[in-house]
């Protein structure tokens, strides 16, 4: 496979795990623009792990996701009070304050007389795990998208179990949910832990796929964009955030003539979609019609 | 202590442009109740018709204002029938993505427009700082001021003595009632987009000129901007708005000041942090209707 | 006065109006009874604009008002009093009184000092409120504030979606006594209401509606009130 496809495919394989990050926030009703910060945090420590500390990359990756996880846990608990627009402009502020923070951060170890490690608004150079390790782009490849078929498992299952349901319930109306004796704390916070997880996942992948960190990487460009693969690709299952993000980076990456124009494109395309789909392809209404059509179908073949 | 208090000086001069900034964010959420990520960046193209026109015909610092206002209307109306008129039966939600996906649009369409990445803005004024005892005052920061005021009290007197003013207002407090009175919603929400446009064009225009430079993240920056000084302040009052602006900008000098340049942007966000987490009404707090605030809880 | 001739309006797929007739005649109250999701607040709706009808026509004095959109609807005489008034929570008194002008301010300065003083004269405990805000009223008096609101556009016809809906038994009977103070003084009112027994009193003719349809017509005390009570809070019993 051409090397240029492979890079793609890597990229919507990562990214997937921001917007399902943010996705898996959307569900309980809140709009985050700041689960980059758990990205960003992920692939520092896990690019620190491996390429400061000699850990092999599994550990690194899971130090990272678990910190992830560990930070998100905590803004979700400093942020229950907030509904709304005020959490969305909070975790707008607390993932501008970790990338400003990565400017200044500087934090190197001498390896064979070279300096090697976060240089703040220099980047983090020489994330080269994978590559001394003889892992092919491709492998490396197949590494994200196992992972990933694992997590969008795990997300399905979710769907169908009782936390899943308790998570759209408050996303539908935390009063309501209070109500049947639920405990709307615990979940929220849990929500945001495991999200905050997911973005790490894929923040340790990109540290080690692009072996270059720099904080401008970590925008909130990329937040938003992670967000609004959710939501226009449809709340209604996890494969909507997918699509979205296929649909921005795979598809239109793919129509060279665009080149240069791809945001105005996308812009556009996403603003049309909103008109006609205000909650996205696959939303809740459409999965609702798809599971009934598909359960007549198998009834009548009975 | 002489610097200190020439830092808050200086903060409130350039805190007086965000000031303006918030006032359009606030305008527009109390009007529709969405949030419109798009404000920064049509401010930032009709800025890029504004120095367009200073490097192809090197317009005067006036013509290249007027262009800059118009050139954001233009864009604003643009965003508002897109973004907001077409989506009127939708989610806020889904405004707010279509408002983002614009953004996308617009800076794209800024950088292909004029490729270099900074471009020049005409200076203010040409003259000396103004020296009172210890004190410098910069003559562009007290244009900046000195406009910002007038513009403040324009907007007053349309929103309270203008039946265009009122109608404004009666659409924020009351959608519903408002059709009732015969008040043509739709209409008064595009006015008011243009207007906040308008506003955002000379805040732009006076925010560039003091800085000499325009680039195609001015729009992410203003955006920003706007939006935490009207969550510092308060969100929804007008008078928050004004006060988050001034202390945006004195924070900003502060920590520039004593704290360096890498902290200068650090401090804003965790000051907005804070007040979010401790008082997320805002520093004028209890300035917000219970039905905005159900608004904010639902966006 | 006002005519509404074979109304149908639907919610997708809902039909809330099922063909409805009725008439509002010149000076007269005209009331509307019927139990809730009836379709009452669905035909105010309709008439004032905001909803448009699948089939059908209202009219005003002769006027086809089809397809008029609701800013319109107000400039030509139909003034609503909505459900739940609908204060503007934020604004005093006076300015939500201003507020009900909204269409005589087009133009050249609008005699509306007088207006105001005519509405102080039937509600004269708002005249002591006139700079409080709205939002601080009690039910009674933001229903004053919403009726008084509603005159200062000089409508042709007054409608009144429920006026009577969560206010205290005494308030009512006022609200009630003020209904017929405006109709003596020349309003035409279309009055929908629930509280069957307040409106019969005040009534010159009613209608019921159930289910979308008009499924009596005529004067008060041609009907059993025990019959129309039943029907007016919980329908007829089906066959």
């Amino acid at each position: 496979m051409d090397d240029y496809v492979v890079s793609i495919l890597s990229n919507i394989g990562m990214i997937s795990f921001l917007a399902l990050s943010a996705y898996l926030l959307l569900l309980t009703g809140e709009i985050s623009f700041g689960q980059q910060a758990f990205f960003a945090i992920s692939a520092y420590l896990s690019g620190i792990a491996t390429a400061m500390w000699g850990w092999p990359l599994w550990s690194g990756l899971l130090l990272g996701a678990l910190a992830a996880a560990a930070a998100a846990t905590v803004i979700g608990v400093l942020t229950l009070r907030l509904r709304g627009l005020y959490f969305s402009i909070a975790t707008l502020a607390f993932a501008e304050m970790v990338r400003l923070l990565f400017v200044i951060f500087h934090y190197q170890v001498v390896i064979d007389g070279e300096p090697v490690g976060p240089d703040g608004a220099e980047g983090f150079r020489d994330i080269r795990w994978v590559f001394e390790n003889n892992i092919s782009v491709t492998e490396y490849m197949v590494i994200i998208y196992t992972v990933l078929v694992i997590v969008l498992t795990l997300f399905f299952l979710l769907e169908r179990s009782r936390l899943g349901s308790i998570f759209r319930m408050l996303g539908e109306d935390t009063l309501l949910t209070e109500m049947q004796g639920l405990n709307v704390i615990r979940f929220k916070v849990l929500a945001s832990g495991i999200a905050g997880f997911i973005a790490g996942i894929g923040g340790g992948f990109y540290a080690h796929f692009a072996t270059y960190l720099e904080p401008q990487n970590f925008s909130v460009m990329l937040g938003v964009h992670a967000l609004v693969y959710g939501l226009i690709g449809g709340l209604g299952t996890a494969l909507g955030p997918l699509i979205g993000v296929g649909l921005d980076i795979g598809f239109l990456e793919a129509i060279r003539a665009i080149q240069g124009y791809r945001m105005i494109v996308f812009g556009g395309l996403v603003a049309v979609l909103l008109i006609f789909m205000p909650r996205g392809i696959l939303d809740e209404e459409r999965i609702h019609w798809f599971r009934l059509t598909w359960r007549r179908w198998r009834d009548a073949k009975r | 202590m002489t610097d200190f208090i020439q830092n808050c000086i200086d903060g409130v001069m350039i805190g007086s442009g965000y000031a303006l900034l918030a006032i359009g964010f606030t305008i527009i959420f109390g009007v529709l109740r969405r949030v419109n990520l798009s404000y920064g960046p049509s401010i930032m193209l009709g800025a890029f018709v504004g120095t367009l026109l200073y490097v192809q015909f090197q317009a005067h610092a006036v013509v290249v204002a007027m262009a800059t206002v118009v050139g954001a209307v233009l864009a604003g109306m643009y965003v508002e029938r897109v973004c907001f008129w077409a989506i009127r039966r939708g989610a806020a939600v889904a405004s707010m993505v279509s408002s983002f996906a614009i953004w996308m649009q617009l800076e794209e369409l800024a950088i292909v427009m004029l490729p270099e990445r900074t471009y020049p803005f005409p200076p203010l004024t040409e003259t000396a700082p103004i020296e009172i005892g210890p004190f410098f005052l910069r003559s562009e920061h007290l244009t900046m001021f000195v406009v910002a005021v007038v513009l403040v009290a324009v907007v007053h007197t349309v929103l309270y003595r203008t039946r265009f003013g009122l109608s404004v207002r009666a659409v924020s407090e009351n959608l519903l009632a408002a059709r009732f009175m015969g008040i043509n919603v739709d209409a008064v929400m595009f006015w008011a987009f243009a207007l906040v446009s308008a506003i955002g064009g000379v805040a732009g225009f006076l925010i560039l000129a003091t800085d000499q430079q325009v680039t195609p993240y001015f729009g992410l920056w203003a955006t920003f901007k706007g939006l935490i000084a009207m969550m510092l302040g308060g969100m929804g009052s007008l008078p928050g708005a004004i006060l988050g602006g001034l202390i945006l900008g004195i924070v900003e000098v502060q920590s520039l000041w004593y704290l360096g340049n890498d902290y200068k942007d650090l401090s804003a966000y965790f000051l907005l942090f804070l007040v979010l987490i401790i008082r997320p009404g805002g520093i004028l707090g209890h300035a917000l209707s219970e039905r905005e605030r159900a608004a904010f809880r639902r966006v | 006065m006002l005519t509404v001739e074979n109304i149908v309006t639907a919610y997708g797929m809902i039909q809330a109006l099922r063909g409805v007739t009725l008439e509002a005649r010149k000076g007269e109250i005209t009331c509307l009874l019927g139990p809730n999701g009836a379709g009452k607040t669905t035909l105010m709706f309709t008439i004032a604009g905001l909803l448009k009808p699948q089939q059908g026509t209202v009219r005003l004095e002769g006027e086809d008002l089809s397809g008029v959109s609701a800013a319109k609807v107000v400039e030509r005489g139909i003034s609503l009093v909505p459900e739940n008034r609908l204060m503007f929570p934020e604004m005093t008194v006076e300015e939500n009184l201003m507020v009900g002008a909204f269409v005589r301010m087009k133009g050249k300065k609008a005699d509306l000092a007088a207006d105001k003083e005519a509405v102080y004269a039937h509600f004269p405990s708002l005249k002591e409120r006139q700079s409080q805000l709205a939002g601080s009223l009690s039910g009674g008096e933001q229903q004053m504030v919403a009726i008084g609101r509603a005159l200062m556009a000089r409508p042709r016809i007054l409608l009144m979606d429920e006026p009577s809906l969560g206010l205290a038994p005494l308030i009512v009977e006022e609200i009630f006594r003020i209904v017929e103070e405006l109709n003596q003084a020349g309003v035409t009112i279309f009055l929908v209401e629930q509280n069957a027994r307040m409106a019969l009193r005040v009534a010159h003719h009613f209608y019921l509606l159930e289910q979308g349809r008009i499924t009596f017509s005529g004067l008060p005390g041609e009907l059993e009130e025990e019959e129309v009570f039943q029907r007016a809070y919980l329908g007829s019993r089906q066959e």
